[in-house]
């Protein structure tokens, strides 16, 4: 290809008086125009007035320009501006370029000196436009699905969200049910309202839309692709009923022989191998979990079959593995409570009466397993003396989590309160190293269950719980009067610190998204991109992403859900093209570049592929790359050293 | 004989240390022009090689201003910058080469004042050093 | 018609010339196609006989060796003079090699004889025959006369030797060709890169490599990913890190920065971040003697430079 002799043309701004007040714009133009490549140079009063687009757009036809320098403001003002004129006078708009001399010249330099320094910026910047090549944004297609992962409150809202902005939605949930925790809550705070009562219309919601195809009972098995072209493997564990035709008679479970704790009701009842995790799960079907069946294969019972009327139950059924293709994902995996072992302070896990925050829920759901009486475990007696231990596990920073698991003092409080309306002549403990009651009507309701209510809130840590006789007892220091405090009570009740969902880092793994410390997937910006991960395509809801309540969790969920309907409803995705590239001819497919991107976006077959659509642009690897085969797009290693150069031979001459 | 100029070349990112160096110009506060400053998005996409050879090419000394640690536009090409001008450093003052004349400074988009005040530093050090090339930077 | 060769060796250790060997039963081919009108090292030809031949009357001159001495440097003059085509041959004419390495010192004597050294006064009467005088530093071919043509290594490997007979005896010589791959070692290496990040930097005496995985990967400063390929990665395969005899791939530059860039970006120590400086430099402390290690054949080529510019730095101080 014959080398095309350069054409620069270059632009000198007065911006009024801010540079031309300093820099002698008249001589900067004039020592321009003596610039190797430059064959036209002048200077204006305000380049980005419209007299001052014409006059640039005029001279790259006149003048037939192959690249353009403007010497101005700095590039992060007018850059676009000036780029989006070049295009209408048919120039590459990536072939202009700026040379910031206000905000790094005139404004903070005088005398001959500002001069000096705006010739070398402009000079600089000549040479470097002079390698640049004409470039165009990098199209890729969009697949108008999403996928939602986790079926708790958060997935919901998205998939709802998301479907009834027109996209199709799959939701992969890993339990038989979707709901998550919150379909196990009692009532709600600050309202009151009862959970399930609120859930479940948008559960039936879900399983009625249209354009959402739940995948209960499945998992995420791996991910490939990138924003706008996902590909998804999901593995659809049998549930060997077939939904279709369960009618919920649940005859099959009472056969069952096999009683296993039942996790809906955290332990605190018994369910058989063939179940429904509760009367309102969708999809509306019993499941029969495998591992508790007495066998399969071969059958060794089979008496579930036998009862069965409507021919539901089909030990054939195998697991199947689902490929589909999304343009985004939504994580909304969730959380669980910190794990009983890790207390055993406590007594959790080991004194039957110390239960945590969701069983407790449990105690007090109407559908619980003591349909709404309070029983603790033990005896089934009623308790008439609870203590609630905040920050159980949090803010604890040397033995346990360092952070706050954030809804505990609320729900604490909601627990206290539900239980004084359930057991009047109870008395309730709460110790509480400080009360975070920050949302919305949230302060007036921890009030009201210290003002109303006479639960004793008492400020301290607890340093020991243990069994005596049918009592738990609680030691701990008052921090208000220094005493130390001994409760004799008949419950105990932990609040939990929040962590992250069992398998949150193999799943964030699996999509190449960072997880925090805490193991919670970690946000593209803390502040001002909450909603994403870094992995273009891939977004946040719920807690997940770190402990929130529901009101956030369901705001969370909807705003990813908006970015998601953002992302989807594009014709195309269109994305910068300064990005990394890679000359095949050179690459020895060594793999050094892969592992400095943050997005993921190079992939080493036999040589490094640079996927142009999630390169951001840093170039981190292309200084890596030790052989010179990874470039980047109109910032190269030539081209920045000709601006070295030439800008230091302009310090030799002076002005 | 005027007092010796030394040259400097700043490559600065984007996101912050640019940033930082136009709110040092939106705010009014001068700082020696020293420098010619050359814009990179990022500082991971400075190359050992860029360095050495603005040495070599006349400059006394070089800058390289990127995003505080925590805040890389880009995640983490901050960190690759650092433990590479870490090594070069090392194998500058093996060739006898003041390290001190290769700087790596975090400037924060905010920190105008602060880009101004390490301009200042890094100018009167290689002041204190002397010039890198021969003729005692006579101009 | 043979095809008029001649093989001369500077500051050479002997190992080129040696190398030819490696053709094996191909020397003979290659022997019986060729004419060898000046070859110190096989037949006997001196300076003189060389003067008198015609300019250009040479088709292929091989030099190798770095250029260390100021009859190093009239020699190849007088070859340039009488070649159609000059080559470097091997890592020392064509980057310096390993003697340049002197180079980081100030001059070579002093650095030999320590700081007391003086020459001696001149003799009254200049002797019939008296050792060459140094150059002031050990150079690559092409700093003193053009080169047409490199065929590298330390010494050539066989393979890279042969492909450069038969282009040369072909009439297929290129100019500023350079007789080993474009791309770098690791695409002929078979060891295995999975992790991709070093979390300690080793000498080869340290430890005893594990013989599938990537020696970088392992903690050994392997200059293969910066380096041009064509010895079919004969050291990596013997668990020995690759030590840059083929010289930089084209694009690299300065392949000892560039090696330096792709190590630091590799370093770990944990998960990035300001906790993990302190150890990341601990793990970056274990390149001792980088310029040995980094710069070990191109110094001359890419270092020198900079150590000029220290060099005189120096002297103005002083």
């Amino acid at each position: 290809m014959p080398e095309i002799k350069p054409r620069i043309g270059v632009f000198v701004c007065h911006c009024g008086k801010n540079i031309a007040g300093t820099v002698d714009v008249a001589k900067l133009a004039e020592a321009a125009s003596r610039f190797p490549g430059v064959v036209y140079a002048t200077h204006y009063e305000y380049m980005c007035s419209d007299p001052g687009q014409a006059l640039l757009k005029r001279a790259i036809r006149e003048q037939r320009l192959t690249g353009v320098v403007v010497a101005a403001c700095s590039p992060s003002m007018h850059e676009e501006t000036f780029r989006r004129a070049a295009e209408e006078a048919g120039l590459n708009p990536y072939l202009l370029e700026v040379a910031n001399i206000r905000e790094q010249v005139s404004w903070v330099h005088s005398g001959p000196a500002a001069t000096r320094k705006a010739l070398q910026v402009t000079r600089a910047v000549v040479e470097k436009v002079q390698g640049n090549r004409p470039l165009r944004p990098a199209e890729i297609g969009v697949v108008r699905r999403a996928l939602v992962v986790g079926g708790g409150i958060a997935g919901i809202q998205a998939a709802l969200d998301i479907a009834n902005a027109g996209f199709e939605v799959i939701l992969v949930e890993r339990s038989p049910s979707i709901g998550g925790h919150m379909a196990q809550l009692s009532e709600t705070f600050p309202t009151l309202d009862c959970s399930q009562c609120i859930l479940t219309p948008k559960m039936v919601e879900v399983a009625r839309h249209p354009r959402i195809r739940i995948l209960a009972y499945s998992e995420v098995e791996e991910v490939s692709g990138f924003v706008g072209n996902y590909r998804v493997r999901i593995r659809k564990k049998p549930t060997y009923v077939d939904p279709g035709k369960c009618n919920l008679c649940g005859e099959c479970a009472k056969v069952c022989p096999v009683r296993v704790p039942n996790e809906f009701d955290r332990g605190l009842s018994l369910r058989a191998a063939i179940y429904i995790p509760f009367p309102q799960a969708v999809p509306s079907t019993y499941t029969l979990d495998e591992k508790n069946c007495l066998g399969l294969v071969p059958l060794r019972c089979g008496q579930c079959a036998e009862v069965c009327e409507a021919k539901a139950i089909d030990f054939d059924m195998h697991e199947e593995i689902l490929e589909e293709e999304v343009g985004a994902i939504v994580l909304a995996t969730g959380y669980e409570l910190y794990p009983k072992e890790a207390m055993a302070e406590y007594g959790y896990g080991t004194v039957p009466d110390v239960i945590d925050g969701l069983e407790f829920e449990r105690l007090l759901s109407a559908s619980g397993p003591t349909r709404g009486e309070i029983r603790r475990p033990s005896d089934g007696k009623i308790p008439k003396e609870v203590v609630f231990i905040q920050c159980s596990g949090s803010r604890d920073p040397e033995h346990h989590k360092p952070y706050c698991s954030k809804i505990c003092c609320m729900y604490t409080a909601k627990h206290a309160l539900l239980y004084r309306h359930a057991v009047p002549d109870g008395q309730a403990y709460v110790f509480y190293i400080d009360i975070r009651a920050g949302g919305k009507d949230y302060e007036e309701f921890v009030n009201r269950a210290m003002e109303e209510e006479r639960i004793l809130y008492i400020r301290g840590k607890v340093a020991k719980v243990f069994r005596e006789g049918e009592k738990v007892v609680v030691w701990g220091v008052d921090t208000l009067t220094g005493r130390r405090v001994e409760v004799r009570a008949d419950l105990v009740v932990l609040a939990q610190a929040i962590v992250p969902s069992p398998g949150t880092e193999e799943l964030a793994r699996k999509l190449r998204v960072a997880c925090g410390g805490e193991g919670f997937l970690k946000e593209a910006h803390p502040k001002l991109r909450p909603l994403e991960a870094l992995t273009a395509g891939v977004f946040l809801a719920g807690a997940a992403q770190g402990p929130k309540d529901i009101p956030e969790s369901v705001a969370q969920a909807s705003g990813a859900a908006a970015k998601v309907v953002a992302l989807l409803s594009q014709p195309k995705l269109e994305h910068a093209p300064e990005v990394a590239e890679v000359e095949e001819a050179l690459c020895s497919g060594c793999g050094i570049c892969a592992p400095q991107c943050p997005y993921g976006a190079i992939t080493v077959d036999e040589v490094a592929h640079v996927n142009e659509i999630l390169c951001e642009g840093c170039g981190t690897c292309v200084a890596a790359c030790p052989s010179g085969a990874l470039t980047f797009r109109n910032v190269e290693d030539e081209q920045i050293l000709r601006m070295v150069r030439a800008a230091l031979e302009v310090a030799d001459v002076g002005v | 004989m005027s007092e010796f100029e030394p040259k400097v070349v700043a490559f600065l990112c984007r996101w912050c240390a640019s940033a930082g160096a136009d709110l040092a110009g939106t705010s009014r506060l001068p700082y020696p022009p020293n420098a010619i400053p050359i814009r990179v998005n990022c500082s991971g996409r400075v190359e050992p090689q860029w360095v050495v050879e603005a040495l070599k090419a006349g400059a006394d000394g070089v800058l390289i201003g990127g995003c505080h640690p925590g805040d890389c536009h880009y995640v983490a090409g901050n960190y690759k910058t650092r433990r590479r001008v870490y090594l070069l450093r090392k194998v500058l003052a093996e060739l006898g080469i003041e390290s001190e004349r290769v700087r790596l400074e975090w400037i924060s988009a905010t920190e105008g004042a602060r880009f101004a005040q390490v301009m200042a530093e890094f100018v009167a050090a290689l002041k204190r050093l002397g010039p890198l090339h021969g003729n005692g930077g006579a101009r | 018609m043979r095809a008029k060769l001649a093989v001369y060796w500077t500051g050479s250790c002997g190992g080129c010339d040696v190398s030819f060997l490696e053709l094996g039963p191909g020397l003979l081919d290659v022997l019986s196609q060729v004419e060898i009108v000046f070859w110190p090292a096989l037949v006997d030809a001196k300076r003189q006989d060389l003067e008198r031949l015609p300019p250009r009357s040479i088709d292929i001159t091989l030099v190798n060796g770095v250029l260390r001495t100021e009859e190093n440097a009239e020699m190849v003059a007088l070859l340039r003079e009488k070649s159609r085509f000059l080559g470097a041959y091997g890592a020392c004419a064509h980057l310096g090699g390993v003697p340049a390495l002197a180079n980081q010192g100030n001059g070579i004597l002093e650095a030999v004889f320590g700081p007391g050294f003086r020459p001696a006064p001149p003799f009254p009467e200049a002797p019939e025959d008296t050792p060459p005088d140094l150059l002031p530093e050990a150079l690559p071919l092409d700093e003193v006369v053009p080169v047409d043509f490199v065929v590298p290594g330390c010494p050539p490997p066989a393979g890279l030797i042969a492909r450069f007979f038969e282009a040369a005896l072909s009439g297929g010589l290129q100019p500023g060709q350079v007789f080993a791959e474009e791309k770098a070692l690791c695409e002929e290496c078979p060891r295995v890169r999975e992790e991709r990040r070093i979390s300690r930097v080793l000498r080869p005496h340290e430890v005893l490599p594990d013989p599938e995985k990537c020696l970088l990967d392992q903690g050994m400063v392997c200059l293969g990913p910066v380096t041009r390929g064509g010895c079919e990665a004969s050291c990596p395969k013997a668990g020995m890190p690759c030590t840059g005899c083929l010289g930089p791939t084209p694009k690299a530059g300065d392949p000892a920065l560039a090696l330096l860039s792709a190590l630091a970006s590799l370093v770990r120590a944990g998960e990035e971040g300001e906790a993990a400086f302190p150890e990341e430099n601990r793990i970056l402390d274990g390149l001792v003697d980088p310029i040995g290690t980094l710069y070990k054949y191109a110094f001359a080529k890419y270092g020198r430079p900079l150590r000029r510019l220290a060099r005189r730095r120096e002297e103005v101080r002083a």
